[in-house]
């Protein structure tokens, strides 16, 4: 495997390997907690939380575990993780636990998670995992940030919760519904297709 | 060493590892969880019942929580119901209150909802639905006002509001009130609950 720079290592992550618009992977929640951009954002961080830290730990491990129980091992941290995010968030920040729902305790079976324990941290070293994690994470929040700031903006008229359309605008109420994640996400794919083909082409 | 035993001892020991740890965690965190919900209860209370200060649950099943509420000087301050029932989407936890004589409601507050963001959800919304429940009253069915009206002074004592586009979910919230009075009636004629029991007279 061709060793790329620490900083590829980060930037894939933002975009040539974006897990959302180039990998179609984390859709779930991508779609149930972009209505407004506070849970965008909450499940940014809790999903970067278990995706650093499993990355280390599998990273870590990956010499000991016998390739036959590889993914239940895998599971078994991602699920640990994903538990202290879930208490975590129910103790400190209960509105927002509230609010995500079943959707933090779902972020075991995201399958960026799992995908970078098989694809990357099991085969990499801890540092390069956690480079993979962060960029990985950070390219996972700004997608969720994009989705949510169009929802809440054009369904709600505010952002973070603070009104930013005028009285004139009324909201698009499609757009904190289910059918607005849909759209939007098709849209912004769609755009994201449209500038790799245009650099590819160029 | 054999591979199955090889598996098996991976897969204990992480299992182990992680199991210690997450029961620190529950440790740590279990008491503030706790007192998360036991001050959204609280809350709740205060904003249905004036004056509201020390609670005493009186029944609970499951579903439907009752308690007594006290001022700070002793004297009964109300009743508080806690109902659980079914949605439009999802469960739907209210809390409303009662007066001292168990005869009327003294306001309504949503505790939790997935109703449908926009439409559903506004029965969270005090101009929208939650005005609409204060002083109805408790002696018998409410019924649901449709097409709705623009003030309270326009609805019957026994009529509660509708939204309009989201009928399902203001009839939802009525269905889980109706259904907690008919059995708070039917444990006050029981003699479980009573206005009086607090000082005996």
């Amino acid at each position: 495997m061709a060793t790329k720079t620490i900083r590829a290592e980060y930037l894939k992550g933002l975009w040539d390997e974006n897990p959302v618009l180039r990998q179609i992977l984390g859709l779930c929640p991508t779609l149930a907690v972009t209505g407004t951009v506070i849970t965008g954002l909450a499940m940014g961080l809790a999903t970067t939380f278990v995706l650093i830290f499993s990355s280390l730990v599998v990273s870590s491990i990956k010499k000991l575990i016998p390739a036959q129980v590889r993914i239940a091992t895998y599971i078994v941290v991602i699920a640990s993780f994903v538990t202290i995010a879930d208490q975590f968030l129910k103790a400190f920040f209960y509105p927002i636990s509230e609010a995500l729902g079943p959707y933090v305790p779902l972020i075991v079976v995201n399958c960026i998670i799992l995908g970078r324990q098989e694809a990357f941290s099991s085969r990499n070293s801890v540092g390069r995992s956690l480079i993979d994690a962060l960029g990985m994470s950070t390219g996972f929040i700004l997608t969720l940030l994009a989705l949510s700031s169009i929802r809440e903006i054009l369904g709600a008229g505010t952002f973070l919760g603070y009104q930013v359309m005028g009285p004139w605008f009324k909201p698009w109420i499609i757009m904190i519904l289910p059918a607005g994640g849909f759209i939007t996400l098709g849209i912004l794919l769609g755009i994201a297709l449209t500038i790799e083909s245009r650099t590819k082409r160029s | 060493m054999s591979l199955s035993s090889r598996m098996i001892i991976v897969l204990t020991t992480v299992g182990l590892i992680s199991g210690g740890f997450l029961a620190g965690v529950a440790k740590l965190t279990k008491e503030r969880i706790a007192l998360n919900i036991q001050a959204e209860i609280e809350e709740a209370i205060k904003e249905v019942v004036d004056d509201a200060e020390i609670s005493t649950v009186l029944y609970e099943e499951e579903g439907l929580v009752i308690y007594r509420e006290l001022e700070e000087d002793g004297d009964l301050a109300g009743f508080a119901i806690q109902a659980i029932g079914v949605g439009f989407q999802d469960k739907i936890t209210l809390m409303f209150g009662l007066d001292e004589t168990l005869t009327k409601i003294t306001g309504l507050t949503i505790i939790d909802q997935k109703e449908t963001p926009g439409l559903g959800a506004k029965i969270t919304d005090w101009n929208a639905f939650l005005r609409f429940w204060e002083d109805r009253d408790a002696t018998g069915p409410l019924s649901l006002r449709k097409p709705s009206v623009h003030t309270p002074e326009e609805l019957l004592a026994t009529e509660i509001n509708s939204i309009t586009a989201a009928t399902i979910s203001s009839r939802k919230v009525l269905e889980i009130v109706n259904l907690s009075l008919d059995k708070v009636r039917e444990l006050i004629a029981k003699g479980k609950i009573t206005d009086e029991e607090h000082d005996g007279n």
